[in-house]
């Protein structure tokens, strides 16, 4: 909501608040908070390439930050449904992997 | 609104529009909260406003809970010394977030009444919170109300049955239900 976009260097200081703060909340909230703010972490880490000179944005990422926004609140009203969701955003990365480090012959 | 109908429409809303929300709105939502139950009338709430953009920015970051972007947050806190004098170490360590507790739940309803979403955040760096609002010794924050106008409007949560969880005179027995959903 601020006026001025963030420059890399303050993004990254954010996503390092969103990190120490989430981990001390971590000790005493609920189990799965746990894995929801590491899904919201992934979705602040995707827009890095926004906020960083250098940087290209990922088509992947984004398409994965959509993903993660979209199903990330499952966790408040269906835990499977989150469940599910976080075994096929990692089934996505792991066939992306595979696409890009082990390239069929 | 009907008292009922604030009851089970009132969601906890996570993406909201960035409209200011007026005073007088939230002068209702306050008087709403002083008007909770109170456990020995010890009135230990505080209520925090906040509309300045910057500071919410900074409550955000450091409240992982804090989800989406809003025009306004209250923060609703403990006067524990208040508290210990009227109501002893019961009104300290229980009544004090019993009382908040109820205070901000009939804030919930009083903002949804008036057309705005809620969401409550206990998610948030306590010290890091206190350092930023400057909230003396024995004043503790408790809850975190953020507040706008609705730019969703999220699914009903699933309830455990009435059946499952109100008894009859006794533990475990059945009360007969015949309310529906």
């Amino acid at each position: 909501m601020s006026e001025d976009k963030p420059t890399g260097n303050d993004y990254l200081f954010e996503i390092a608040v969103f990190l120490a703060t989430s981990a001390q909340g971590c000790l005493n909230e609920p189990p799965l908070y746990g894995p929801f703010r590491l899904l919201d972490a992934l979705s602040k880490v995707a827009d890095f390439p926004d906020y960083a000179a250098g940087l290209d944005r990922d088509p992947f990422l984004k398409e994965i930050k959509a993903i993660v926004d979209e199903k990330k609140f499952l966790v408040m009203y269906d835990v499977d449904g989150f469940k599910r969701a976080i075994d096929a955003i990692v089934e996505r990365f792991s066939k992306e992997l595979k696409k890009r480090y082990l390239p069929t012959k | 609104m009907d008292v009922f109908q604030a009851i089970r429409g009132r969601r906890s809303v996570r993406r909201y529009k960035p409209d200011v929300v007026p005073k007088k709105l939230i002068e209702q939502m306050l008087d709403a909260g002083r008007w909770a139950p109170s456990g020995g009338n010890i009135q230990p709430w505080k209520f925090i406003v906040m509309t300045d953009k910057n500071l919410l920015e900074l409550i955000r970051k450091v409240s992982p809970g804090y989800l989406g972007e809003t025009p306004l947050a209250i923060l609703v806190c403990s006067d524990k010394e208040r508290a210990y004098k009227i109501g002893g170490a019961l009104g300290r360590d229980y009544l004090s977030v019993s009382d908040c507790s109820m205070a901000v739940e009939n804030m919930l309803l009083a903002a949804h009444a008036l057309g705005l979403g809620t969401c409550v955040v206990k998610s948030f760096a306590r010290i890091a919170v206190k350092e930023m609002l400057e909230i003396p010794e024995g004043i503790e924050p408790e809850l975190l109300v953020i507040v706008g106008y609705p730019a969703q409007e999220p699914k009903p949560p699933a309830r455990i049955q009435l059946r499952e969880i109100a008894y009859l005179n006794k533990y475990g027995q059945e009360f007969p239900i015949d309310l529906e959903g």
